[in-house]
């Protein structure tokens, strides 16, 4: 019945920070969810939290933030995500837009 | 040897009709006009216990008032029914099961209702022939599955019987034809009777009986998608299929399935596939109904022509104002004819794309679920190479050209590959996985002792798949390990996908039969909603110029 | 982020409520409270195993209209219908109570130029009421709201801006209908008995929800503008709601009272006097009172863009 709370670390090979402190994307709506990006200093490492009513999803949790992590290269950042059933693709696609935010400059 | 005639009669058919006639003839009024209060009388006078019998189900339009009345008549008079249509939609096509008026069934799409003819197969209330695709059946209607009557529905019939079926003629003239041709009996549901048809679409002598019904037929607005609904993940999907598949191999001529992965396409031509320069080089000819998601692509210019399965709610007016695009006749209307569209679908071609529920990782790809015999209408016949084509394109020699077995099958000879490509989400609504080692048409195969699993397409025809981690071009493959290997790397998180050796994925990748967003070109910060060229259903009636009347459920203002 | 112009330009309709909050006021000049870094999450939800959101689904703050402070409260219809919980429906409350105590401070500071910097509320409501899940804490949050609207009479004018996809029903339709002025995109919708709940109380003869042209004929903003319920219809545009709430700031408050439809007896008089006629008209659609203010072919309303319809529209005189 609770909410089940994920963390995972991760270590970046590359360890790209991102431009702004803290940046903030999405909604948690049905399928869908917001990401909470924040400059930490992790020794270049990412850590994530998830909250999400999905049971039994643990692993791919772990193996999606895990890819966004080698993909990107992106370093030294909190990720905390809040999910209502969201698929891996529509996860990864927010994380993505997720972190082009916090890596623009402030917008015009 | 003494060659010997036999001795019999040669026109029993012809006299059983005319009998059946007579004992009907007290209910016809004027000319052929039978009033909708005898129309109970009427089917158990020409009716007999054990006739094929066809209620005309289609996709879209349903005879709907006949149907009632079938399930109205005696059972006692009228039983052991062998119904030979093409879809039951309606509750009245399984309750003649239900209430011991029909006993066997033969079809080929049932979408509402295909729970329950799981059920009625296990009570043994319904004895199933086969789940045919339509031109299958109709071709069954020419042999061995001759209706003896048939009960069709038009738009406006005169008092000669002639019908007008206008923009929704779907099935009808395949099925009149088969029946009344073999001295079967036709009987007309029409929503109104008039003097002066705009046209002629089944000739008045083809049909027996015209019964105006309280109501006009049900129809279904079954291929109109808002584009409000449409998600990110469909556009960036669109985006590699765009890409990918349309813009390399240069497909000219196709069908798009039903649903919100092709409408996405369809709404990104104007934007993404204008930006592609494409326009002129992909998608000129379809062959789809009148899906309102085309209406901006058509209007920008991208498509000559359009042949129609069936016709679509609140499209009528546009499609007409467009007779340079889609088949119109002499008075101005659409004719749609679901027995040519399916033929065109399956040879003249060069791809099939749609949506899927689930893929296996030998290809095979299936919508059928553990306790719904559904059937797949006409996505087999489109969903399948050719064999019988013998007519070349570039997108078609193409496809042949990268076939990974083909000195190994054809030997020297040139020849094509119709595309055959699936979009598919590996992780679906409620994270239903679009991946699985085993279909579900295995347990629905034995829990409804049919004897072959209901596979939509078979993984041998089936070339591409589109996910959002890549496409796989399946065709390019030389043996099923590789093809497996090719399905696990775009199949994301799923338990097929797990399986996937990054090693040989990336390998793949180096032989481009498998390419990623990123191996495309395609920025996936730009896959959103905004890239879409109508957001709602309102813009594509500005698009449309006010031509396109949309139904009730879909207007948001 | 879109860009500033980008912004102002999209759909408000579409905008989510943070966009929505960014583009109702002066570029750049908008501060969240409790933002998502203060993950201010319903303590509720979790237990329910329910999703929850770092902003529980409004976002609160303080922007400018040239000198004047906007306080704004915008819903987020995609996050559980918008509905109004403990934690959100504090933060609505909050922020109403703190418009009226800018008001207090601007007036103590600069009594001369209070007009010219009156503080307005500004609440873009996409809701369907009370969150059922805290269903308490919720029904107290609108009555709560209810009390702040009447405090601000006469001193913050108090705007509902509907225009989402949720449209606002339920407790909030009340609530809606408390404030001073409502402005309304064409989408936007006002009810308090959802559509789906009406049809399945009363059935499908009674009011079809899956016929979407009835249900905005009804609850719609052309036809709260007809009958005089919305104030102003606009464009589809978070721009075109910025440019009409810096209208309404410059409003004197004496004209801001008359634009209200309840809370004084005379006002209770016209609406039922508006009742009367439905009740001697029996009309069977909006359209037959549409036709009754003077609309010739009322037919034809719902398919004008906005500019047309306003050209054209006839409107329930006031009394």
């Amino acid at each position: 019945m609770a909410l089940q709370v994920l963390e995972f670390e991760f270590k970046s090979a590359a360890t790209q920070e991102i431009a702004k402190e803290w940046s903030h994307l999405g909604v948690t709506g049905s399928g869908d969810l917001e990401v909470l990006m924040e400059k930490k200093a992790l020794n270049g490492g990412v850590k994530a939290k998830v909250v999400t009513p999905v049971k039994g999803f643990d692993a791919v949790w772990e193996k999606m933030l895990g890819k966004f992590v080698t993909d990107t290269g992106v370093g030294n950042v909190s990720i905390e995500i809040n999910d209502d059933n969201a698929t891996p693709i529509v996860v990864y696609m927010r994380l993505r837009q997720a972190l082009a935010e916090a890596t623009a400059k402030e917008a015009e | 040897m003494e060659l010997k005639g036999i001795t019999r009669e040669w026109d029993s058919l012809k006299k059983d009709a005319a009998a059946r006639a007579a004992s009907a003839a007290p209910y016809v009024k004027e000319g052929k006009i039978v009033d909708a209060k005898d129309a109970v009388a009427l089917l158990e006078a020409v009716i007999k216990p054990g006739d094929k019998v066809n209620i005309e189900g289609n996709n879209q339009k349903q005879a709907d008032f006949l149907a009632k009345t079938l399930c109205q008549v005696d059972p006692g008079k009228v039983h052991d029914l062998h119904m030979v249509q093409s879809v039951l939609t309606l509750p009245e096509h399984l309750d003649v099961f239900e209430k011991g008026i029909a006993k066997k069934l033969d079809m080929s799409f049932s979408g509402p209702q295909a729970g329950r003819i799981a059920e009625f197969l296990k009570e043994g209330k319904l004895e199933l022939g086969a789940i045919h695709t339509y031109l299958e059946l109709y071709g069954r209607y020419f042999v061995d599955l001759t209706p003896r009557v048939a009960l069709i529905a038009a738009t406006k019939a005169d008092r000669h019987g002639n019908l007008f079926t206008g923009f929704s003629t779907e099935d009808t003239p395949a099925i009149v034809e088969a029946t009344k041709f073999r001295q079967g009996i036709v009987i007309a549901q029409v929503n109104e009777i008039v003097d002066e048809l705009p046209r002629v679409d089944i000739p008045g002598d083809w049909v027996d009986y015209v019964i105006q019904s309280p109501k006009p037929f049900y129809i279904e607005p079954l291929f109109t998608r808002d584009p409000a609904l449409i998600t990110d993940a469909q556009v960036l999907k669109g985006m590699m299929a765009i890409k990918g598949i349309y813009g390399e191999y240069g497909i000219k001529s196709l069908n798009h399935g039903i649903g919100f992965d092709t409408a996405a396409i369809e709404l990104l031509l104007p934007t993404y596939g204008e930006e592609l320069g494409l326009k002129g080089k992909i998608c000129t000819n379809f062959i789809l109904n009148p899906h309102p998601s085309m209406i901006p692509a058509i209007e920008s210019g991208w498509v000559e022509s359009i042949h129609c399965f069936g016709g679509e709610l609140g499209m009528d007016e546009y499609v007409a104002a467009r007779s340079d695009i889609f088949f119109v006749g002499p008075d101005g209307s659409m004719r749609s004819n679901r027995a040519f569209s399916q033929t065109a679908g399956h040879y003249a071609i060069d791809m099939f794309i749609g949506g899927t529920l689930q893929i296996d990782p030998y290809g095979n790809s299936s919508t059928a679920t553990a306790n719904r015999v559904a059937g797949f209408g006409g996505a087999p016949n489109m969903g399948c190479d050719p064999k019988g084509r013998r007519h070349s394109s570039e997108a078609w020699l193409k496809c042949g050209e990268e076939y990974g077995v083909k000195e190994a099958m054809w030997g020297p000879v040139h020849r094509g590959k119709r595309l055959v490509v699936q979009l598919a989400e590996t992780f679906r609504e409620k994270l239903a996985p679009g991946f699985v080692e085993e279909l579900d048409a295995f347990a629905l195969a034995k829990n409804a002792n049919l004897p072959i699993e209901p596979v939509m397409i078979y993984g041998d025809d089936l070339t591409h798949i589109i996910t959002e981690e890549g496409i796989a071009y399946l065709h390019k493959c030389r043996n099923m390990e590789e093809r497996t290997a090719a399905i696990r790397g775009i199949a994301g998180f799923t338990e097929v996908g797990m399986k996937a050796d990054p090693k040989e994925t990336l390998r793949l990748r180096d032989l481009g039969v498998i390419k990623t967003a990123d191996d495309l070109g395609i920025d996936m910060s730009r896959a959103n909603r905004s890239m879409l060229a109508a957001k709602n259903v309102h813009d594509l009636v500005v698009w449309s110029k006010g031509l396109y009347n949309p139904p009730a459920k879909f207007r948001n203002w | 982020m879109k860009n500033w112009t980008e912004l102002e330009n999209s759909s408000f309709f579409d905008a989510n409520a943070r966009e929505r909050a960014l583009g109702m006021v002066d570029k750049g000049t908008f501060t969240e409270f409790l933002n998502p870094l203060d993950r201010y999450c319903s303590p509720h939800l979790p237990v329910l195993g329910t999703a929850v959101e770092f902003d529980d689904g409004t976002v609160c703050g303080v922007g400018l209209l040239g000198k004047h402070p906007v306080f704004v409260v915008s819903m987020e219809g995609k996050f559980i219908g918008g509905a109004i919980g403990e934690v959100n429906g504090g933060k609505m409350v909050a922020t109403i109570r703190l418009a009226l105590k800018a008001a207090a401070d601007i007036k103590a500071k600069y009594p001369e130029e209070y007009a010219a910097r009156r503080p307005l509320v500004a609440v873009s409501f996409e809701t369907g009421g009370v969150r059922l899940h805290e269903a308490n804490a919720g029904l107290l949050a609108h009555a709560e709201v209810m009390d702040a609207f009447q405090d601000c009479r006469g001193i913050v004018p108090v705007v509902a801006v509907v225009g989402s996809k949720v449209g606002c029903f339920g407790g909030m339709g009340f609530v809606a209908a408390a404030t001073d002025v409502i402005v309304m995109n064409e989408e936007g919708r006002i009810g308090l008995t959802g559509p789906e709940v009406i049809e399945q109380e009363m059935g499908k003869d009674e009011f079809d929800a899956s016929n979407k042209a009835l249900v905005y004929r009804t609850t719609g903003a052309k036809h709260k503008y007809i009958i005089q319920d919305c104030n102003y219809l606009v464009e589809d545009k978070i721009g075109e709601f910025h440019k009409t709430l810096a209208e309404v700031a410059e409003i004197p408050m004496a004209e801001i009272e008359k634009m209200r439809r309840i809370g004084s007896l005379k006002l209770v008089q016209e609406q039922q006097e508006l009742v009367k006629l439905v009740g001697d008209m029996q009309p069977k659609d909006s359209m037959d009172l549409w036709k009754y203010f003077g609309n010739e072919d009322p037919a034809a309303l719902p398919e004008m863009t906005t500019a047309e319809f306003l050209k054209v529209v006839k409107r329930r005189v006031r009394s």
